[in-house]
């Protein structure tokens, strides 16, 4: 496949976004109009981008994305533009807010529907609340609603020209090496229906449930499983079921359902792939994140403990306190030692 | 004509969206675009924003772009691998966000500002 995006306008498009973002960028002296340039600037490139990728797309006769993506990413970019620039941080954790939930929307485009839901869950249900309490812990309020009572940490940036060019060199290099090379991705290892349903056979009670609510098994029958593995006997290729009669303990018969009684709700969900492959494939690294998370857990509690210092009068006091409560028959000789 | 199917695919309910068909590599690069973008917007805020919590901001927007690509090419190979190294990055951030935030009070604490300018002394 050829270049996906033609190279000068992919440098073209990153050196409008580079200096959108350098006017952008928080700064003391500069009124809004910088800040309203450098957006115009940034929204140029994005329609830029958005449009040589299409316009790239429909001359070679390519799929283009679900056109739902355009406004996700538009979002997402947007959103995440502001964040760096706006000046007070709690609305930068918002916008981050804003470009987690586009971000989702694009998961839900790529079918990782749960992702997509446990990302605003943790992210902006979790971490992004603790981030806002710990800015409304750590920074001062702000007496007025003018930037000129900003602290020097929040209104200027530090060296924006520089960074902004670094970024988007970075930008438009990463592209063109991507681009350049996702002609050349091996094609999936699986088909579509082998990775859709590869799975199931590991599934046989939800097979059975499937089949019981489609009204393709009489009493006691159910699907055969596998003597030594336990798989349910299900040829995802061939789409045949195998079923058994099961009285007591042992199989009375067994039969065989063809392609054409192959019920449609019978798949494994994004759910059942992503929970097998989790479990399956990636034992150890459960156990992984589990040691990270209670590491993290201790060490964000030792760090921030606060060290009373009580005053050495205090202390006695307390001390004397406690003698009393603990001895009380003999008052005279704890109060020496405190 | 597009338009239309992809409202239709949309509002079709998650059960159409459940068995991924295959994804030609014109549909992944934008969302591989998307996902340089956003690193590299993140990198920038680290390097010239002050406030330490935007910083540390920054890198949760960098942990985001990771994972939006990781998804896009575990859709393009139709296997579950990149969703579950999403899942573990969203451990790693979980746990980095609370170390971090936990080092921020730590450090507003000591000398009253968020500034990273503050501990100048410690580059040496």
């Amino acid at each position: 496949m050829e270049q996906i995006i033609s190279p000068i306008a992919l440098y073209l498009i990153c050196a409008l976004g580079a200096g959108g973002i350098a006017l952008a960028l928080p700064r003391r002296s500069g009124s809004k109009a910088f800040e309203y340039g450098g957006g115009l600037l940034v929204a140029v490139a994005l329609g830029g981008a958005a449009l040589a990728l299409g316009l790239r797309a429909s001359d070679a006769g390519n799929p283009m994305p679900n056109l739902f993506f355009y406004p996700f990413a538009i979002i997402g970019i947007g959103a995440s533009v502001r964040m760096i620039t706006h000046k007070r941080p709690v609305y930068s954790a918002l916008y981050f807010i804003m470009t987690i939930i586009a971000s989702c929307g694009m998961y839900i485009l790529l079918s990782a529907e749960f992702m997509a839901f446990a990302l605003i869950i943790i992210y902006a249900g979790a971490i992004l609340i603790t981030y806002l309490f710990v800015i409304m812990l750590a920074t001062q309020a702000p007496t007025g609603d003018g930037d000129d009572d900003l602290d020097d940490v929040d209104a200027v940036a530090r060296e924006p020209m520089l960074a902004s060019a670094i970024g988007f060199v970075l930008i438009g290099l990463i592209t063109a090496a991507m681009f350049g090379g996702i002609g050349e991705l091996p094609e999936p290892k699986l088909t579509q229906a082998q990775a859709a349903d590869s799975v199931l056979a590991h599934l046989p009670k939800k097979v059975d449930k499937i089949l019981d609510r489609e009204g393709l098994l009489e009493d006691g029958w159910r699907v055969s499983r596998d003597h030594e593995t336990g798989l349910a006997m299900i040829d995802v290729d061939a789409r045949t079921i195998q079923i058994e009669l099961v009285e007591g303990d042992s199989v009375s018969a067994t039969r065989t359902l063809g392609a054409q009684d192959w019920p449609e709700a019978l798949a494994a969900d994004n759910i059942d792939r992503l929970g097998f492959n989790l479990m399956n494939d990636h034992p150890v690294m459960i156990e992984l994140a589990g040691i990270i998370l209670l590491m993290a857990m201790l060490g964000a509690t030792v760090l921030a403990r606060k060290h009373t210092e009580l005053e050495e009068a205090l202390k006695a006091a307390q001390a004397r306190k406690l003698g009393t409560m603990f001895h009380d028959d003999e008052p005279q000789a704890t109060g020496g030692q405190a | 004509m597009h338009a239309f199917e992809s409202i239709q695919l949309f509002g079709s309910g998650m059960a159409q969206l459940a068995f991924p068909t295959e994804m030609s590599s014109s549909v992944l690069a934008p969302y591989l675009f998307v996902s340089a973008a956003m690193f590299c917007i993140g990198l920038i805020g680290f390097l010239t924003r002050k406030n330490m919590i935007i910083m540390f901001l920054c890198t949760e927007l960098m942990f985001q772009a990771a994972g939006l690509a990781l998804i896009a090419f575990g859709r393009q190979h139709l296997g579950s691998d990149g969703q579950t190294f999403v899942i573990f990055v969203l451990c790693v951030a979980a746990a980095e966000a609370a170390m971090a935030l936990a080092l921020v009070v730590l450090l507003f604490r000591h000398r009253e500002s968020l500034s990273a300018s503050a501990w100048k002394e410690l580059n040496g």
